[in-house]
This record gives structure tokens, C-alpha cells and sequence, in this order.
């Protein structure tokens, strides 16, 4: 029995020497250890051994299939190293051939700027509001203090569909729409970003077609400080933490007093360069407390309403921001310019 | 307005520090377009020609020695009327004229040359002189080494103010004096003006049919002498940008700066009648301006008449017949007040904008008209040698008084949101020149004087007072009042759908929304009426569109002409209809999508790619409902085996496909894929109220299916049949297999399909999904006649 199972033991190693993949060595395995392997027919033997002998025996074919079974072990551990090795070695690749070309994608720069715009506004409590972009006479112009033979109409030179209806010549009107619409005249702030129209012809400096948002706010007792409070903020979130505002007189019909708003130069910080003309200053949007004919016009009583707006020309801050120096780029869509501003 | 600093420096205490002054009024007032030298050229002199001879080697030039003070410059001179005796301008070695024009040392035919000898227009004057010809001789009393430009009076200073339609009051002189006088805290005070006349009977008498002539005053002035104006009239005149003439046109332009109030000369002789009458014109009435044109005027326009005849257009233009020129001895000089929208209709009307009409428009004040009158009598008298024949005769029913205005303390403190005090108020409305009194504690009656035109009420004042105080002091606050800031679902979707496209590689567009008429309505589904420019700038511009996708295709077209080739576009812009405006979501891709050539993989765009886009768009917008199906009426400018219309529920949401190969030819472009969606319906589809669905806790189970069916069998009316007999069990059912050819009938094709199963309260038995897969077998053998493979 002894010299059976040595044998056993010695055939079991020879054939394991040849063994090179772990499939052979798993029916390797099953032959030795499985249900019908060579100790079962041991087993039966065991049933002819004497009694007293059988404890021995058992123990010794216990030993050997323990035995094998550790040379199996050692066996598989080996081959999966060397199956690892040789992954390692097989799968190594030049890392410097370059990688798939995904299409770079991009939002619009205008969109990037009113999405940024927006959410300035946001954050201060202000809901966003759109118009049509086909107004009436009405509410692009009468009801903003510009009735029909107001010189300043002459600046905004526009583009009719019917003597009533034209291509709004700024986001105003939703100014207007939004103003009566509040019927309850609750607290109002609002930005209203949008498309608007102008009888120019493009060139460098002019478009057609531009971008604007202005903001309102129509409540008791908003004030100039509040505005230019809202306006520096505005400028710093825009331009940079360490910019500064200045405002000056100026005139726009549906707001007095009215200013310009200049930000401190972010080029030079203020000490005069080419970008600010040598002033430190660069104007970037107009501003005002509403005028009393437009609160009146709109059915609130300007002894109870007051309120300030303001208007900014999105191509204006783009042009300003990233250094642009043809307004027509941001509608020729050459795609070597829009993939450029991919976004924050 | 140009204004000259010496002119203000006359009226008021300015200091020489001119940028001191260009900042108050950037800061206080209006914008200064620019400050610049009147004449900005170095190294003038005036000089005295010694001696003047023919230059030996040229007949036309002359050597000179001329005396400039300090030393004596030999100067060659190709003026013909250069001559010994005559006091000129020398451009001395080292002055850089105009046209960056640098005087050096030269040898002119041998001969050395230190300098030139200047006419006016050399030194970019034009017009100073209208008799000029060739150099400029100065008179005998110019002193010989002295600056030219201050003998000539253009040694100035000009600061350009770009007004604001509000401002009316800063087109004279006078008003900027005001102003100027309220920014330094300095004073400024008026004039009278008072000359002598003939104590005679006026021969002239006006009158008016027409309530839009406020003002008319008629003055008659005998024995003028018309000639050129004074240098110091002239060069003001310069500095304002005004043309000098003659004294008597240089008299009415100058008082019109100094004033505000336009004034025009007639030559009184040419005038067949006693009576000035002003009236609307006539239809179909013709007048001869100054210009020689013939005008056709309307009943709008207000007209000068002789009583019968015009004899100028009210405001905008004189008339040829009553002009004054050669010969005119007798003037009538007017000045009036004429209605802002009649002058602003007809200058506008008949293209003539002009000093005179751009102030009338502006509104003048009605404080200036006899003053200015009187003023330009004086000067007839001074510079032009005149005689006022007697009293003006004049009509004047304007308003002459200020007008009165309230505002409280309380209220200019809650419109600023700064603490003024009265004490302030009164000292800044001092320095404005506004009469007040303070009622109560703190409510002011402020009395805003005629030249404040567009000042109507408290707002106005306050605009004054924080200008004048300084828009520096305003505190920095934020409204108060508590709102709240979000968007709107569709506002939002706005974002996500935009960073939808981008993520996956789409550049956003924004193009014009106005085009031509064939782009306005070549992708249009139905008949729209088309929306039209009444006054477009040109006809690539005049239309309206209805479709975003020709100003895409342009896109497109423009890059590719730029060696661009891989395009994927999306904008979201509306769709411009008669009654509404629709907002649209288009987009179109060619060429590679994704690639990497190294390894052989290229994926180029194609109508699947586009499909899975748009799919993956709706499945990220929790958009279950919808259908993709074969487009029933395809555009014509759609291929038509290669588009599909795409619906929500019952709702068409928009199309996707292929452009026509014509249409490609035509833009000569290639496998180009569009797509356009009413972002609306898109909008409202759109389901942001989600309930978290249990994950299965049991595993599914896959089966595999191979089918032949007919060719033209669609995709999806397999997978619906598969579906319907899957009920509830079948959870997903892909296509991953088509093949047709050998072994297959050519009417017929197979397909293959993966089957996942799965039950959500136990797991499957493989007798029950045998019975599932059973019953799909079946219904595909019923329904579409299908054969297992
Ligand atoms: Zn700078």
C-alpha cells in the first residue's frame, strides 16, 4: 500500500512537470482529487485491509492526497504568475500614439456670456424674462417716455415690418410687458437677456443684430445707491474681484438721472494703457432709475414706485472679456473661433 | 459741440488746466469726445522778407532772406505773390505740418533753403481767408519773431463735447459758460448788449399765420459793408467748426454759438414787400434754397414769406432770392422761435441738417431771442460798419418764465439713497443758477430757467444735484427688497439641451434672423406667410426667416470653403411668424465624427449617428414617448428615402435626415445631415418629475433569435410585434444582426435579436422564458409571416 501510494505520488509529479496552462492542470486535478480518481479505487482496497491496520492505512492515503493536492496548489500558483508575466509583457504599448479625436464641442460665446450674466442675476433674486422680438411701436418706444417724434428716435434707427410693428431695438419692451403683467404690482426684479435690432450696416464696430441684457427693478424704494451697489457687483463678478466702477451723467429717455458705467481698467488696473485710452476707465453699460412717465405709463404711481434699470450689450462684454476685435465674429460662426471659447 | 477755451476763458474764470476741465465734464456734465490744439504745429514764426530774388536756376521760385527775430533765414519760395516788405509765416527747420509734411535744411536747385514760407491751407487751415492765394501775408502790424497763431488768434484750445439729447443748453456758449461756471464753482455773468439806432420808422412789419412760429423778431440794418470778419471772429468760428464767409453770415453764426438761437440775414433790398409773413407752406409751393435746389414743400413746412411768396424755409435754409452777397447794403436780420417738430420733420424730409436746424429741433430758449438779436445788431454796427434803421418789429408769445418745480429732501434722499442735507441742496442749486425757496423744513421750490429746455420735473433736478455733487458719493447698497431668483423650466431646459449637444461634441451657433427671401422659406413644412422688412438694408437681410437651417447650411458652407470639414452645428433662435414667434432647435452634422486613424476607426456622420444623437437628447429629457417614423411628406429639400419625422405622443416634434443630393450639389456640399425641432413642443414633453424605480433584485435572462422576414419590413414594426408579445417579461429587445445575400431569398432578409427577460418579483425558470420566447415566435410567424432561421 505504501509503495502504491509512493508511486502514485511520483507518476502524479512527472505529469505535472509537463503541465504549462491551467486548463491542463485543472483536469490534472479532477483526475487525482475528483469523484472517480485513483483514491476512490484506494478507498476500496482500504474495505479489504484488517482492522486494526485500517487507521494506518487511512492515514496514509490521507497523507498523500494532501500531499498532491499542495503540489497542485504550488503548481497552479506558479503558472498564473507566469500568465501574469506574461500579460505585463505581451500588453505593453507606446502610450505617445495619440488617442481618439472627439469633436470639441462649444456653447455660443453670446450664450456663454448671458448664461454667466444670468446667473450674477440669479443669485440676487432676480427671475429672467423674455419678449417677442417683433414689437409694437407701443412698447419698443411710446411707453418708454419715446413717443413718436422724440429726436432720440432718431439715434436707434430701426427696422419696420408695419408702421406699428418693428424689430425691437432693445429688450426694453419686455421691460414694459413685464412691468404690466404684474398686475398685483409686487416687488419686481427681472433681467430680460435677448436678441434686438438695429437699421446699421455691419461693419467692424456695428451689427444689425445684437445681443442685450438689461435689468430692472420697480419696488418702493430702490435707490441710485442700490444701483450702483448692484453695478459694482455686477462688474467685479464680470471683470474681476479688484475692479472698481465709476459712474457718469448721460441720457436715455426711459431712465433719469442716467449714467454710463465705466469698470476700471483690468489691462492696466487703472493707470492708463491702449486698451482704456489712457483714461483707466472702459465703459461698459448704461444705467438709470426708471423715469417717472415709464412708471406712470405702465399704471404704477411713481409718488409709490421707484425703481432703477439697466442695459448691457452682450457682444459688448464678450468683445471687452476676451479681447475681440470684430463684432461680425460672433455671427460668421467660423468654427476656428467658436471652439476657442469652450466655456468655463 | 466744438468749444474754443479762449472764447469760454472770456466768460468764465477757467484756469489754463484744460484736462482739469475735460474730466470735471466727463465726471459732471458730457462726455468729452476729445481735447486737441487748434493748431498743433511747432517752430511758427512770423517773419519779415528782407530781400526777395529770382532764384538763377528756376523761374518760378524766389530766394529770400526773411528776419524771424533771433536770427535771419535764408528760404527758397515758390509763392508767386511772396515779395520784399511782407510780414509771413515761417515753418522754421524742425515744424511738422500737416500730412506729417517735417521742414528740413534743404538744397533746392543748389540753392540752401531753412524753412518755408506758409500759405493758411499749409497748416491745414482752410477757408480762414477766402482771397487767399499762395502764401499768407500777415498785416505790417505782426511782430517779426512772434507766434503767428497767436497773432491770428488760432492759438486754441478746442474741447468736443459729445451732448445727449437733454442737453440742448450746451449748444451755445452761453449754456456751456453755465455749466462750466456750476462744475468749478466759479460764476458767470451775462451780458447786455446796447447799440444805438437811427430812431426811424421800421420799414418792415411781420406777422404770423401759424401758431408754430412763437417768436419772430425783425430787424432792419442799413449801410453794411460786407467784408471779411476780424481774425479773432474768424478763428472762433474755426475752433466751433464753422466755415468763415462774410462778416454779415460770420455776425449770425457767431451770435447763434455765443446764444444757442439761430439767426438768418435777408437781403433787404430783394424783399418786394413791407411784410414778412410766416405760414405753413402751401401744397405743391416751390422754393429755391441757397443751395440752388429747387425744393417741393409740404403744408408741414413752415415757410418765410413775403407776404405772397417763400422766402426761406423756416429754420432749415434761406431762400437764393433774398440771399445776401455782392452788392447788399441792407439786411433784415431775423430771429425766432419755430416749432421743434415742424423744423425736425422738414430738415429730416429734405435731407438738409444744419446748424440752425439741429438747435431749432433741440428746442432753444425762448430767453435768447431778442438778446441774441441785439447782439448781432451791435456787432453789425462794430465789424460791419452798420446802422439799425429804428425798432424791431416782432411778435413773441413764449414762454418766458421759469418753470417751477418741487422736490422735498425726503424724496431726493430716497431716490439717491444718500443723506443730503438742505444746506447742500440750496449751496448746489446756487451754483446751478436755480432761483428757490424752502417751504416746510425741507420741500424746495425750485424755479428751472428757460435755458434748461428737458427739465420737466423732480427726477430732472435730481439728476442736477447728483451730477454736481458727484456720482462718487453715492453710497454702495443692494436693493432691500427680498425675491427670489430662478429659472423657468424651459429657461433651464434651454441649458441642459445646449449641454446635451456641446458634451457631445456640437459647436452652438447664433446666426442673423434675417435673410433672403428663399432662405425665409425653402425648409418650410406648410405655407407661412412670410414676414417682411418695410425698410430692410438690403435684400440678403429683408426677410424674417421661418427656418434656422439655410443660415446653418451657410455656416456650414462658409467653413468648409476653410478646409473645415467635420461640422456638428446646433442653434436654438426662433421661427419668425405672421401672428408668432417659434422657438426652433436645429442642428446638422458631416463628415467625422469621432476617429482615430492609427487604429483604423472612423466614424463618420450618418443618419443612424444623427438618430442616436437626437434619441440620447430625448432620453436625457426623461422623454419616453416618442416615435421616430418614416417622414409621410418629406421637404423637398430632403432626401426622401432618408428622413423621418420625429413625434411626441401625438404631437410632430420636428424632422431629421439627409439633405437632398440636389440641394448638396447645389451648395456643393456632401452627406450632410439636418435635423429641426419646435423647441416648445420639446419643452413641454420635457419630464422633470421623476420617482425612483426599483432596481431588480433577480437576474435576467438572455435569449437570442435569428428571423427572416420580408425585406422591407421595418425595424420597428418587428420590435412592436416582439413587444406586444413580451408583455410584461420582456424587458429590452435589440437588433444586433442584419443580413441578406447568400442563403437568404432576395425579397427577404434576416435579422437577429437579443431578448432580455426578466421578472421582477422572482427568478425566471427556463420554463417560463421557453414560454415567452414561444409566444414571440409565434406572433412573428402570425404577424409579419417571420421564419425562424
Ligand atoms: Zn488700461
Amino acid at each position: 500500500m505504501e509503495k502504491k501510494l509512493n508511486k502514485l505520488i511520483e507518476d502524479m509529479l512527472s505529469r505535472l512537470d509537463g503541465i504549462s496552462n491551467l486548463n491542463d492542470l485543472n483536469l490534472l486535478k479532477a483526475e487525482y482529487l475528483g469523484k472517480k480518481s485513483v483514491f476512490n479505487d484506494l478507498m476500496q482496497e482500504l474495505k479489504e485491509v484488517p482492522k486494526e491496520e485500517k487507521p494506518r492505512f487511512g492515514q496514509m492515503i490521507n497523507e498523500a492526497k494532501n500531499r498532491i493536492s499542495d503540489f497542485l496548489e504550488e503548481k497552479k500558483t506558479a503558472l498564473e504568475k507566469q500568465l501574469v508575466a506574461n500579460k505585463l509583457k505581451d500588453e505593453s504599448i507606446d502610450v505617445t500614439l495619440p488617442g481618439r479625436k472627439m469633436n470639441q464641442g462649444s456653447k455660443h460665446l453670446i450664450s456663454q456670456v448671458i448664461e454667466e450674466v444670468e446667473d450674477i442675476f440669479l443669485g440676487l433674486g432676480y427671475t429672467v424674462k423674455e419678449g417677442p422680438e417683433v414689437e409694437s411701436d407701443l412698447y419698443n418706444f411710446e411707453m418708454l417716455n419715446l413717443p413718436k417724434d422724440h429726436p432720440a428716435r432718431d439715434m436707434q434707427d430701426s427696422l419696420y415690418i408695419s408702421e406699428e410693428r418693428l424689430l425691437r431695438t432693445h429688450t426694453s419692451p419686455v421691460q414694459v410687458r413685464s412691468l404690466l403683467e404684474n398686475t398685483n404690482q409686487e416687488p419686481l426684479k427681472i433681467i430680460c437677456p435677448g436678441k434686438v435690432y438695429r437699421k446699421d450696416d455691419d461693419d467692424q464696430t456695428h451689427s444689425h443684430q445684437f445681443t442685450q441684457i438689461e435689468a430692472l427693478v420697480v419696488d418702493g424704494k430702490a435707490s441710485l445707491a442700490d444701483l450702483k451697489g448692484t453695478l459694482l457687483f455686477i462688474a467685479k463678478k464680470l471683470f474681476g474681484d479688484e475692479r472698481e466702477i465709476r459712474l457718469r451723467p448721460s441720457f436715455f429717455p426711459f431712465t433719469e438721472p442716467s449714467v454710463e458705467v465705466d469698470v476700471s481698467c483690468y489691462k492696466c488696473g487703472g493707470a492708463g494703457c491702449s486698451m482704456c485710452g489712457n483714461t483707466g476707465w472702459i465703459e461698459i453699460l448704461g444705467a438709470g432709475m426708471v423715469n417717472n412717465n415709464v412708471l406712470s405709463a405702465a399704471g404704477y404711481d411713481p409718488e409709490k414706485f421707484q425703481g432703477f434699470a439697466l442695459g448691457m450689450g452682450v457682444e459688448r462684454i464678450a468683445i471687452l472679456k476676451y479681447g475681440i476685435d470684430d463684432i461680425r465674429a460672433f455671427y460668421t460662426n467660423d468654427l476656428r473661433f467658436n471652439k476657442q471659447f469652450r466655456g468655463k | 459741440m466744438k468749444v474754443s477755451m479762449n472764447w469760454l476763458k472770456e466768460m468764465v474764470d477757467i484756469g489754463d488746466d484744460y484736462k482739469l476741465l475735460e474730466t470735471k465734464f466727463n465726471l459732471m456734465s458730457q462726455e468729452v469726445e476729445s481735447l486737441y490744439k487748434l493748431i498743433d504745429i511747432d517752430n511758427l514764426v512770423i517773419g519779415h522778407v528782407k530781400t526777395c530774388d529770382k532764384h538763377p536756376e528756376a523761374d518760378k521760385l524766389s530766394v529770400t532772406t526773411v528776419d524771424v527775430g533771433d536770427e535771419v533765414l535764408q528760404i527758397i519760395c515758390g509763392a508767386p505773390n511772396i515779395a520784399e516788405g511782407q510780414k509771413v509765416i515761417v515753418s522754421k527747420v524742425g515744424a511738422c505740418l500737416p500730412g506729417d509734411f517735417k521742414i528740413k535744411k534743404s538744397k533746392i536747385r543748389g540753392i540752401e533753403s531753412n524753412g518755408m514760407i506758409c500759405s493758411l491751407e499749409e497748416l491745414g487751415i482752410k477757408e480762414f481767408d477766402s482771397e487767399e492765394t499762395g502764401i499768407y501775408v500777415l498785416g505790417d502790424d505782426a511782430e517779426t519773431g512772434q507766434d503767428p497763431l497767436k497773432y491770428l488768434h488760432l492759438d486754441d484750445y478746442v474741447l468736443d463735447l459729445d451732448l445727449t439729447a437733454n442737453r440742448s443748453d450746451l449748444l451755445s456758449m452761453e449754456g456751456v459758460a453755465y455749466d462750466v461756471a456750476c462744475m468749478l464753482d466759479k460764476e458767470y455773468k451775462p451780458v447786455q448788449h446796447q447799440y444805438e439806432t437811427r430812431r426811424e420808422e421800421n420799414t418792415i412789419k411781420v406777422f404770423t399765420d401759424t401758431k408754430d412760429c412763437l417768436a419772430y423778431y425783425g430787424q432792419v440794418i442799413d449801410n453794411v459793408k460786407l467784408g471779411q470778419s476780424p481774425y479773432w471772429l474768424k478763428s472762433r468760428l474755426i475752433a466751433a467748426g464753422i466755415r468763415p464767409i462774410s462778416n454779415v453770415v460770420d455776425i449770425t453764426n457767431y451770435v447763434m454759438l455765443q446764444y444757442g438761437q439761430p439767426l438768418h440775414a435777408f437781403d433787404y433790398d430783394k424783399i418786394r414787400t413791407d411784410r414778412i409773413l410766416v405760414r405753413h407752406a402751401k401744397e405743391d409751393e416751390t422754393l429755391i434754397t441757397l443751395d440752388g435746389q429747387t425744393r417741393k414743400l409740404l403744408a408741414s413746412d413752415i415757410v418765410i414769406t413775403d407776404g405772397k411768396y417763400p422766402i426761406a424755409l423756416a429754420g432749415v435754409m434761406g431762400g437764393k432770392e433774398t440771399e445776401v452777397g455782392e452788392g447788399t447794403t441792407k439786411i433784415l436780420l431775423e430771429s425766432a422761435f419755430f416749432d421743434p417738430l415742424c423744423v425736425r420733420k422738414t430738415s429730416k424730409r429734405l435731407d438738409l441738417k444744419s446748424e440752425s436746424s439741429s438747435r431749432f429741433e433741440k428746442g432753444i430758449d425762448p430767453g435768447k431771442i431778442k438778446k441774441a438779436m441785439d447782439f448781432a445788431s451791435e456787432l453789425f454796427i462794430k465789424l460791419a460798419g452798420g446802422e439799425v434803421v429804428g425798432e424791431y418789429s416782432f411778435f413773441d408769445t413764449t414762454q418766458k418764465e421759469p418753470s417751477a418745480v418741487v422736490l422735498s429732501l425726503e424724496r431726493l434722499n430716497q431716490v439717491t439713497g444718500r443723506e443730503f442735507t438742505v444746506g447742500e441742496v440750496k449751496s448746489i442749486l446756487k451754483r446751478l443758477n436755480f432761483d428757490n425757496h424752502v417751504s416746510g423744513s425741507d420741500v424746495f421750490r425750485i424755479d428751472v430757467p428757460t435755458r434748461r429746455q428737458n427739465m420737466f420735473g423732480y427726477q430732472d433736478i435730481i439728476e442736477e444735484i447728483v451730477r454736481i455733487s458727484g456720482y462718487d458719493k453715492i453710497p454702495l447698497t443692494i436693493p432691500a427688497t427680498p425675491t427670489f431668483g430662478y429659472l423657468t423650466k424651459t429657461q433651464q431646459l434651454r441649458r441642459t439641451v445646449r449641454n446635451y449637444f456641446v458634451n457631445n461634441g456640437f459647436n452652438e451657433t447664433i446666426s442673423y434672423s434675417l435673410v433672403n427671401e428663399t432662405q425665409a422659406i425653402e425648409f418650410d413644412q406648410e405655407k407661412l406667410s412670410i414676414v417682411e422688412i418695410m425698410n430692410p438694408l438690403n435684400k440678403e437681410k429683408s426677410i424674417l426667416r421661418h427656418s434656422l437651417i439655410p443660415s446653418l447650411l451657410d455656416i456650414l458652407q462658409y467653413n468648409k470653403s476653410r478646409k473645415i470639414s467635420d461640422v456638428f452645428l446646433f442653434e436654438i433662435g426662433r421661427s419668425y411668424r405672421e401672428e408668432k414667434e417659434v422657438e426652433y432647435l436645429s442642428g446638422l452634422i458631416t463628415g467625422v465624427y469621432q476617429s482615430n486613424l492609427w487604429q483604423g476607426k472612423k466614424e463618420i456622420a450618418d443618419f443612424y449617428l444623427l438618430k442616436g444623437i437626437i434619441e440620447g437628447m430625448l432620453l436625457r429629457l426623461h422623454i419616453e414617448n416618442y416615435r421616430i417614423v418614416k417622414a409621410e411628406k418629406p421637404l423637398s429639400m430632403m432626401h426622401p428615402g432618408m428622413v423621418a419625422d420625429v413625434f411626441i405622443g401625438e404631437e410632430y416634434l420636428g424632422y431629421l435626415g439627409k439633405l437632398h443630393p440636389q440641394k448638396e450639389m447645389d451648395m456643393n456640399l456632401d452627406k450632410t445631415f439636418i435635423f429641426e425641432f419646435n423647441f416648445e413642443i420639446l419643452s413641454s414633453a420635457y419630464n422633470d418629475d421623476l420617482v425612483m424605480v426599483e432596481i431588480p433584485k433577480f437576474p435576467s435572462v438572455s435569449r437570442d433569435l435569428a428571423i427572416i422576414v420580408d425585406k422591407d419590413l421595418t425595424a420597428e414594426k418587428i420590435i412592436d410585434e416582439v413587444k406586444l408579445a413580451g408583455k410584461k417579461t420582456l424587458k429590452n429587445v435589440e437588433i444586433f444582426d442584419i443580413y441578406s445575400g447568400q442563403g437568404i431569398a432576395s425579397d427577404k432578409k434576416s435579422i437577429a435579436l437579443s431578448l432580455t427577460l426578466q421578472n421582477v418579483e422572482k427568478t425566471l425558470e427556463t420554463k417560463e422564458v421557453d414560454t415567452v420566447v414561444e409566444r414571440i415566435i409565434k406572433q412573428l410567424e402570425n404577424t409579419i409571416n417571420a421564419k425562424l432561421r
